[in-house]
């Protein structure tokens, strides 16, 4: 490193720690290095990469009551079976319960797991049977459902359950015509996030008598913790910032998720190396243990033997004289998405729907606001529908703020923030949504340009007022526009005011225009956003995706938008050290 | 009672990312002073390893004048004057801000020629009067500061990620 004299430091932070959502594919080890300083083949793993979308393991215990009783000689012998619906309305098994004999009022022991998604509306159908006394001995795998009793069937979202204080939804058993008037008695599912998915490790790394690789300088040594799959490969997790010109470097603490390393026997791969501004970092050792053995290391106070990068030549790794050893070893909970949700913090949803000229008129077919009158929905309806049906499982009251831009009103003036629904500021429910743009589409005149400051400042000024009313809500604006911004500037500064507020917002492209400055505005593809007053945004909270490139894809707009909305909020949070409303 | 003429700010001077001196990055010893006016300013300490990229995590406690408009934020590598930030009062206080949110925020600094030179990123808190009135709150933030930790012995969550450019 004494060689170089270009600024390096950008490439010599810490990545990865403190990632909840880091659980990507593998990477080649073939990184390009180009002769820029700014090339960081390490940083290159990481981005490559990208985020994966949160998704959590949760158990459903289930229990039923007044069960309709369909034996003569004895009480039901129930057993619950739950589906997921999916995209195409097909029922896919999740798991079955066991029997219970003789109640009607049973309480199932075991457990169905389901995998959570935020981004999508995950339907789950539950129906309980009756056993026939003859089908006793057989595992329940191998019962046929259709040789058994039907008592009763219910659905639900799983939003529903999770988002529930206790975490518990009690449904009504319906028939499976659904015409029975007769009470066939009730469902209670209860969702438990698994204790796993929480569990995160803080660990502060220390080598000692580092090989020097550097000619005129000590190494600048940085660790790569990667974990290794069956293929042979390995994918990265994390690395630690370069610590400068030393051989026995102490490493500020990582922190590593359970969804990272998966699990506790699973070997990791951790490798030093000697940082070079040139992103081809030379190897210095390596090492491979799993975070078992690496507690053991820390409670022994032992130190580990780093392997020398073997040579083509030799058959055999050579030992050195260095070792790793890890000074501190804390394992801790932390709060998931899950904890803050279903003690009472919500999700209120914001909608802003472009009205420039640039649709062209309501009236004619290829206008993206045609409403069709056999009922298809045009991209504006789509996108409003497919967002609000997720989110609205997260708002209580389900009153929504709903916003058009850049329309002209009866009294003549173009207004880049009028309520869609008239007088009234909030609608109710994604109906009310999707009636209010209907309404205002035969009351408001096309007009323009396309400004998105205004909504955005008044999106803004909603999330800060319910900072100085204490409510424990973060907000999420929807903005739907077919163009180019004509306030891009201004647009950014409302962003980057925002971006310190409990806000994230979403932005759909309709239509067949150029989004090139949209693609400025989601930091996801550029810099960090900077006000023309010199401030710069303190997160990322804007999303965009172009509608058309989606609707061909199996992810739907709403994955793409959503997937990133409980990192965006649980950044939020732990910035603060707010914790769910039931921890004192 | 007299009314108070200042109030009380907690300014945690975060991290540096990107710093010039002479359009070259800066090497080491890097350091900020914040002003609330010409005769009440506070340090934090030297960064003596962190290069262009130093981080402090130093909380300064000041009193700021009620009729201030901005305070003012200096990085120095020893004597040099790397860049200046103006920081408006409004951005961390007032409006719909209540007192005691822990505002982050992050600024461009601009050197003695007013060109652009790195940002600096820090987190601001107004200490409330102690009698706030919480009304129509049922379910109030419970948030609390974050742990005034070293940079060692925690992770702080949330900070701002560097990007380069």
């Amino acid at each position: 490193m004494g060689n170089c004299f270009s600024d390096v430091k950008g490439g010599q932070q810490a990545v990865g720690s403190g990632a909840q959502l880091v659980v990507g594919g593998a990477v080649g080890d073939g990184s390009a290095t180009a002769g820029t300083c700014h090339n960081d083949a390490v940083d290159y793993f990481f981005r490559a990469k990208g985020e994966v979308a949160l998704f959590t393991p949760i158990e459903l215990s289930l229990s039923a009551s007044k069960l309709c009783d369909r034996d003569y000689i004895s009480k039901s012998d129930p057993m619950a079976v739950v589906y997921m619906k999916r995209r195409d309305g097909k029922l896919e098994e999740l798991g079955r319960t066991e029997v219970i004999m003789n109640n009607l009022d049973p309480t199932w022991i075991q457990k169905i797991n389901v995998t959570y998604h935020f981004e999508i509306v995950q339907t789950l159908v539950f129906r309980v049977y009756d056993v026939d006394t003859e089908y006793h001995t057989i595992p329940v795998k191998m019962l046929k459902l259709e040789n058994q009793d039907f008592l009763g069937e219910a659905s639900c979202v799983v939003s529903e359950i999770v988002t529930k204080r206790d975490r518990s939804l009690t449904l009504n058993l319906r028939s499976r015509d659904g015409h029975s008037s007769r009470s066939l008695g009730t469902l209670t599912v209860r969702a438990e996030e698994t204790v796993a998915s929480r569990n995160a490790l803080e660990i502060t790394f220390r080598c000692s008598d580092l090989v020097n690789k550097d000619l005129f300088s000590k190494s600048d040594p940085f660790l790569r913790i990667s974990r290794a799959v069956e293929t042979g490969g390995s994918i990265p997790i994390c690395k630690t910032e370069v610590v400068n010109n030393n051989l026995n470097p102490t490493w500020k603490p990582l922190c590593l998720t359970m969804q990272q390393f998966v699990s506790k026997e699973n070997p990791l791969v951790i490798e030093c190396f000697d940082f070079n501004s040139s992103g081809n970092h030379l190897m210095i050792g390596k090492l491979q243990k799993s975070v078992a053995e690496l507690e053991n290391l820390y409670q022994s106070r032992a130190g580990a033997k780093i392997m020398a990068p073997s040579s083509g030549f030799r058959h055999h790794e050579k030992v050195l004289n260095s070792e790793l050893f890890v000074e501190r070893f804390v394992e801790k909970q932390l709060y998931s998405f899950l904890d803050y949700i279903s003690s009472g913090f919500e999700l209120s949803f914001m909608v802003a729907v472009d009205f420039t000229a640039s649709n062209g008129n309501p009236r004619s077919p290829d206008s993206l606001h045609y409403i069709d009158p056999l009922g298809r929905l045009n991209a504006y309806q789509q996108a409003i529908m497919e967002v609000g049906e997720v989110i609205q499982f997260y708002d209580s009251d389900r009153r929504f703020p709903a916003w058009g831009f850049g329309g002209r009103a009866h009294n003549g003036s173009v207004s880049h923030c009028f309520n869609l629904n008239g007088s009234l500021p909030e609608v109710e429910g994604v109906e009310g949504i999707m009636t209010a743009y209907t309404s205002a589409l035969h009351n408001v005149t096309l007009a323009g340009p396309t400004l998105f400051g205004q909504v955005i400042k008044k999106a803004a000024d909603i999330a800060g007022h319910s900072l100085s009313c204490h409510q424990a809500k973060y907000y999420i604006l929807l903005i739907i526009t077919d163009g180019v911004v004509s306030d891009l500037q201004e647009t950014i500064n409302s962003v980057v005011r925002a971006s310190d507020l409990p806000l994230s917002i979403l932005i759909v492209g309709v239509g067949g225009a150029d989004f090139k400055s949209m693609e400025v505005l989601d930091a996801d593809n550029g810099r960090r956003l900077e006000s023309s007053t010199g401030r710069i945004a303190t997160r990322d909270i804007v999303q965009f995706v172009p509608m058309r490139e989606v609707h061909g894809g199996q992810i739907s707009v709403v994955q793409a938008l959503l997937e990133e909305l409980p990192s965006q909020f649980l950044t939020y949070v732990r910035s603060r050290d707010m914790k769910p409303l039931n921890v004192l | 009672m007299e009314k108070p003429s200042s109030k009380e700010i907690e300014v945690t001077v975060i991290s540096g990312e990107g710093l010039l001196l002479s359009r070259r990055p800066v090497k080491k010893n890097v350091s900020v002073t914040v002003k609330t006016d010409p005769f009440n300013s506070r340090s934090t300490g030297v960064d003596p390893e962190g290069g262009s990229y130093p981080a402090w995590n130093e909380k300064l406690v000041m009193e700021l004048p009620l009729h201030a408009h901005f305070i003012t934020v200096e990085a120095h590598a020893g004597s040099r004057l790397i860049g200046v930030a103006n920081i408006p009062v409004s951005d961390f206080s007032g409006g719909y801000l209540p007192e005691n949110y822990l505002s982050f925020l992050s600024y461009r600094l601009r050197d003695s020629n007013g060109e652009k030179n790195g940002i600096i990123n820090l987190s601001v808190k107004v200490k409330g009067s102690g009698n706030m009135g919480y009304a129509g709150s049922s379910r109030p933030w419970m948030g609390v500061p974050t742990a005034d930790a070293k940079v060692s012995d925690g992770i702080v969550t949330g900070i701002p990620v560097s990007y380069r450019y």
